[in-house]
């Protein structure tokens, strides 16, 4: 079946910088999936009912100041709306006992700095196949 | 608590208003997924209830604003909405940024607010195809009014005017010779036009230039077309804009597209299986079908003995033969008789034997008589891997139909049996 990855990419908490995410966002693009994205300083609760509504696969999480701190607790907001299947990852800077933290959380995968979008991409396609074929397992 | 997708994927679900199972519903309607035409059937009875409300008109006009300041609106009134907000997929990567929802961000969050974003997947007219099932479905789930947001691509807008009871022309202040582009094409289809920015200075010139076309045109069916003048940013006309809008739907009606009936996408599945089953030349090159549906197909062929060239490597012909059926299957899968007149094809890399390769064809554009398809070949059995050979083509769309016996088109009645 021809099934286009759908991808969010978003920022939680305080930090107003949305370059990078239009960035990658525009790369997912040009990589051949379905990107919605939103301002800065999204709510958690806003987060969860645009992932729940737009049936995305992933949910990319940028974070450049210490917002990734929140994602558990997007983690928690995600399964508690029964949106357990959708892969989370972060990118951004984040110290390594915050990653492990965050990978404890349930994301998938933490990009750092320097990553090539290419391999952001591939990551992406896998991930949102592996969100797909979970969704729709009878 | 996990759900299954079988709970997921429940009239029933949908019509309560469960909005887990309306997300993903939708996304099993846009993929034409299985179950998704059982689901489309069983909600089938109950559309025709929401007022549809079509915003169209130029890039950047403010639709997305507009229909911010209308969810603001509809909220204030009490009412539960739904959004369908289509972008344009990108014609190289076939990817796309839904950018139409970033403007709603605040209203959308409200509990009685739904809003999902389409890619309008090469389909032409400023819809994506499936964008009638998925009104359907929110209709179904009790949403009222349902905006849908085209993509503004200019003039090729007129889908909206069959789907929508209502549809809104945006114009933005300061048209100049755009006003010309826009009186040939998207304003005949206007109920309502709508002057957006109104905080900027040329606006109301622009509510005069329309109103002086308007003059010119015959009305249409007794309701007189109003020019209104609306500032998102300001929140100024809005109430007035919803207002018209309702005016017009009981002046009019609602339900203006179940007039005119789709075929459920299991039917072109099940068309295309049964042509690629009478297809001779494909099987005695060993082409299979994997996928299919409306506009696209899937095909696959494992590189034999018999597909190599002197070289030792597979045949152009082969891989042309691939692609072809691939293009066939595609450009027929609507029902009607389509024969190809022009294709080309490019081949970019070798492909050896035992290797699995793929065919993807997929439609870029499709009007009454003509549609091109872009096919393209890869390793891989579902076609994951590298890109072998692109493929053009374009076809003829005949006025016969393959499903009547007697190659007439089918009547309406006979299409659609309970
Ligand atoms: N001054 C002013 N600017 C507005 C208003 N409404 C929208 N805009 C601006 O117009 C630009 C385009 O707005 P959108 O709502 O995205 O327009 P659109 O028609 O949905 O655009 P596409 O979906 O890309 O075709 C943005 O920069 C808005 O801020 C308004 O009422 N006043
Ligand atoms: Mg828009």
């Amino acid at each position: 079946m021809d099934i286009r990855p759908k991808v969010l990419v978003t920022k939680i908490g305080l930090d107003g910088h949305d370059r990078g995410s239009r960035i990658v966002a525009a790369h997912l693009r040009d990589a051949g999936m379905e990107v919605v994205y939103t301002p800065p300083w999204q709510e958690i609760a806003a987060v969860v009912k645009l992932a729940q509504e737009e049936d995305v696969d992933v949910i990319g999480v940028s974070s450049l100041a210490t917002d990734h701190l929140i994602v558990p607790r997007l983690m928690e907001a995600l399964r508690a709306a029964g949106l357990s299947e959708v892969g989370v990852i972060v990118g951004g800077i984040v110290p390594d006992d915050d990653e492990r933290a965050l990978l404890d959380a349930g994301v998938a995968r933490v990009f750092h700095p320097g990553t090539s979008l290419a391999d952001i991409a591939t990551y992406v396609r896998e991930l949102a196949a592996r969100s797909r074929a979970a969704k729709f397992a009878a | 608590m996990e759900k299954s997708s079988l709970t997921l994927l429940s009239a029933d679900a949908v019509r309560r208003g469960d909005r887990a199972a309306i997300a993903r519903a939708i996304t099993a309607l846009e993929n034409e997924m299985p179950g998704a035409a059982a689901l489309a059937d069983a909600l089938a009875t109950e559309a025709g209830r929401a007022h549809v409300i079509g915003i169209t008109g130029p890039p950047g006009a403010g639709k997305s604003t507009l229909i911010a300041a209308l969810l603001a609106e509809c909220t204030k009134r009490g009412r539960r909405i739904a959004v369908v907000a289509v972008d344009p997929s990108s014609p190289l990567s076939g990817g796309a940024v839904l950018g139409d929802r970033i403007r709603m961000s605040e209203q959308a969050a409200a509990e009685n607010v739904f809003v999902r974003s389409l890619a309008s997947r090469g389909h032409a007219g400023g819809l994506a195809r499936t964008t009638r099932r998925i009104v359907d479905l929110l209709d179904a789930a009790g949403y009222d009014p349902v905006i849908v947001e085209t993509v503004g691509a200019g003039q090729s807008e007129v889908a909206i005017a069959a789907l929508a009871d209502t549809c809104a022309v945006v114009c933005p202040p300061g048209l100049g010779d755009d006003v010309q582009a826009i009186k040939a094409g998207i304003l005949e289809i206007a109920d309502l036009l709508v002057v957006s920015k109104g905080d900027s200075a040329l606006a109301t010139a622009t509510v005069r230039d329309l109103e002086g076309m308007l003059a010119l045109r015959a009305r249409r069916g007794g309701w007189k077309v109003p020019v209104l003048l609306t500032s998102a940013a300001r929140g100024e006309g809005v109430a007035a804009l919803l207002d018209a809008a309702d005016a017009h739907a009981q002046a009019c009606g609602r339900g203006r597209r179940l007039a005119r009936p789709e075929p459920a996408p299991a039917d072109e599945r099940a068309r295309t299986a049964a042509l690629a089953a009478r297809d001779a030349f494909a099987r005695n090159c060993r082409i299979e079908l994997v996928d299919a549906g409306a506009g696209h197909a899937e095909v696959a062929m494992t590189v034999g003995a018999e597909h190599l060239n002197f070289n030792g490597t597979c045949h152009g012909g082969a891989l042309f033969a691939l692609a072809d059926t691939a293009f066939g299957l595609a450009s027929n899968s609507h029902g009607r008789v389509a024969a190809g007149i022009e294709v080309h094809i490019s081949y970019h890399a070798a492909a050896r034997e035992g290797e699995r390769l793929a065919a993807r064809a997929s439609e870029v554009s499709r009007t009454r008589r003509l549609a091109t398809y872009r096919i393209e070949v890869r390793r891989g059995a579902r076609g994951e891997g590298d890109l072998v050979a692109s493929f053009t083509g374009t076809v003829y769309v005949t006025g016969r139909h393959h499903d009547s016996p007697d190659g007439e088109a089918p009547t309406r009645s006979s299409r659609r049996s309970p």
